[in-house]
């Protein structure tokens, strides 16, 4: 085989000499790095002034020899507790989910690329290590009204983010459009978003005309989309925490109009249960935690929507129907 | 180049391939301690000698789980160590992810569809030998590899 390049990034106090720390989903991520580019992008997720929460730590290497191509697309892969993520800009994270610490070399560009750490470093290490440390990761929207968050699931395809937008329009604050991180502190649960562009498909120009001022990109999964920060080029309320209250089952039908069926809390548990990613022998504890947050969550009402409307009828739909139930339970 | 077959493996709730079948089990002698050696491709177990005696007590044992990734093709690429207290992690692209624990005495890996047995067996199997030897490695390059060590700070 021909000459074999080799690169040795040693991760230490001495080649990572600077600290921090954020406050992540509500988890607290001790940082330590090489990079004043990092330590200010990590400055935008100001820890609070509680320190219960659980925690973990990130090592970030930047290093400026390493290539940086942006063409090479997102690989995950992973056995036991050792999680690897391949990323654009020869970025690459590895993950221990048993010591609860993971370990990043950058390239500057990503280092310093805030669409970057929103689309994708931040979202992955949440999404990867975020069960070991009490965080499930619901594949749902969510928004907040009065206080209140709204959780919509659904099936790929279904057309979450679609009715995330169109509920953000109406006045719902929004939170998330793909990946919810749920959280149960002092047995209340709180849903936590990332603060994460909402990605919306090209054909959903037709409801939001705005969109024709934006360009899509191949978002992380290849496929083309406008991903956009949802207060910055859409004027959305947006909030990164919330109470969650209901959850919305989100079905496409072709007859017309909106109807909204309850659903049984063994329903609610079997979706996300059944969604969950597997995780093997080695995190039977964060299994079990998982299991126990979503059974918690599955008490909250729940309804199935169906819909042959469009994201703004639904949404107005779903805004009536809410409002009709909080007046029935004042 | 050979392609060489290997039991499909597919779950959306295991995008990580994390339980994608390894029925191949064997046991090798690495100087002085025993390599248990679990994959899903008959070429990737080592060429090393087989451990046929009986374990000796107190004897500690590494585990190699080693998983032939069909679908990631491609040739290996410049490699980058990660040495973070006690895991070693080599990458070489993404036709080769290998992390080594220390602690635990694991090795984890994917080796993509088109690393070729030499390749593997006169590069890799060298490289994780010397590897699984040493607690930290000084230097994590095996003698008999074709390499040229470059500075993350050239």
């Amino acid at each position: 085989m021909d000459d074999i390049v080799t690169m040795k990034l040693a991760f230490n106090q001495k080649t990572l000499p600077f600290r921090t720390d954020f406050v992540l989903a509500g988890t607290r991520c001790f940082l330590t790095t090489n990079s004043e580019d990092v330590l200010r992008l990590a400055a935008l997720w100001q820890p609070t002034k509680q320190s219960d929460e659980p925690s973990f730590e990130m090592e970030i290497l930047v290093n400026s020899s390493a290539g940086d191509s942006c063409e090479q697309t997102a690989h995950f892969r992973g056995l036991r507790h050792i999680v690897f993520a391949a990323l654009p800009h020869s970025g690459l994270i590895v993950f221990d989910l048993l010591r609860k610490r993971v370990h990043a070399a950058l390239s500057p560009s990503a280092a310093r690329d805030l669409v970057f750490w929103n689309t994708m470093l931040l979202p992955i290490t949440i999404g990867v290590l975020g069960t070991t440390l009490g965080v499930v990761p619901l594949h749902c929207a969510c928004l907040d009204r009065n206080g209140k968050g709204l959780l919509v699931a659904g099936v790929s395809g279904a057309g979450k983010s679609t009715l995330a937008a169109a509920l953000a329009q109406r006045g719902f604050a929004f939170l998330s459009d793909d990946w919810t991180y749920l959280t149960r502190k002092q047995s209340a649960l709180v849903a936590h978003g990332l603060f994460s562009p909402i990605k919306l498909l090209p054909d959903t120009i037709r409801f939001f005309p705005r969109l024709r001022e934006f360009v899509p990109r191949k978002s992380l999964n290849g496929e083309m989309a406008y991903e956009m920060d949802p207060q910055k080029c859409l004027q959305f309320a947006v909030t990164d925490m919330s109470r969650p209250g209901h959850i919305v089952f989100l079905e496409r039908t072709v007859a017309r109009g909106c109807h909204l069926v309850p659903c049984r809390p063994e329903y609610v548990r079997d979706f996300f249960e059944r969604s969950a990613e597997r995780l093997p022998d080695e995190l039977a504890d964060a299994r079990a935690m998982r299991t126990s947050i979503i059974n918690c969550f599955s008490a909250c009402p729940s309804w199935m929507l169906r819909t042959g409307e469009s994201p703004q009828r639904t949404a107005e739909a779903i805004e009536i129907f809410l409002s009709e139930a909080e007046r029935a339970t004042a | 180049m050979q392609r060489r077959e290997f039991a499909a493996y597919a779950d959306p709730l295991d995008i990580l391939r994390r339980f994608a079948p390894a029925p191949l089990k064997a046991m090798y002698r690495i100087g002085s301690s025993r390599a248990v050696v679990q994959t899903n491709d008959f070429h990737l177990l080592p060429a090393l000698p087989l451990d046929v005696n009986f374990r000796v007590p107190g004897e500690q044992s590494q585990e190699w789980k080693l998983i032939r990734d069909p679908d990631t093709p491609g040739p290996l690429e410049a490699a980058r160590f990660l040495i973070c207290g006690p895991l070693t992690v080599v990458e070489m692209g993404p036709a080769c992810l290998l992390a080594l624990d220390h602690e635990r005495r694991e090795v984890v890996g994917f080796i993509g569809a088109d690393v070729d047995a030499r390749t593997y067996q006169e590069f890799l199997v060298p490289l994780l030998c010397r590897l699984t030897q040493e607690p930290v490695p000084a230097s994590p390059l095996p003698a008999s590899a074709n390499l040229r060590e470059r500075s993350a700070h050239d």
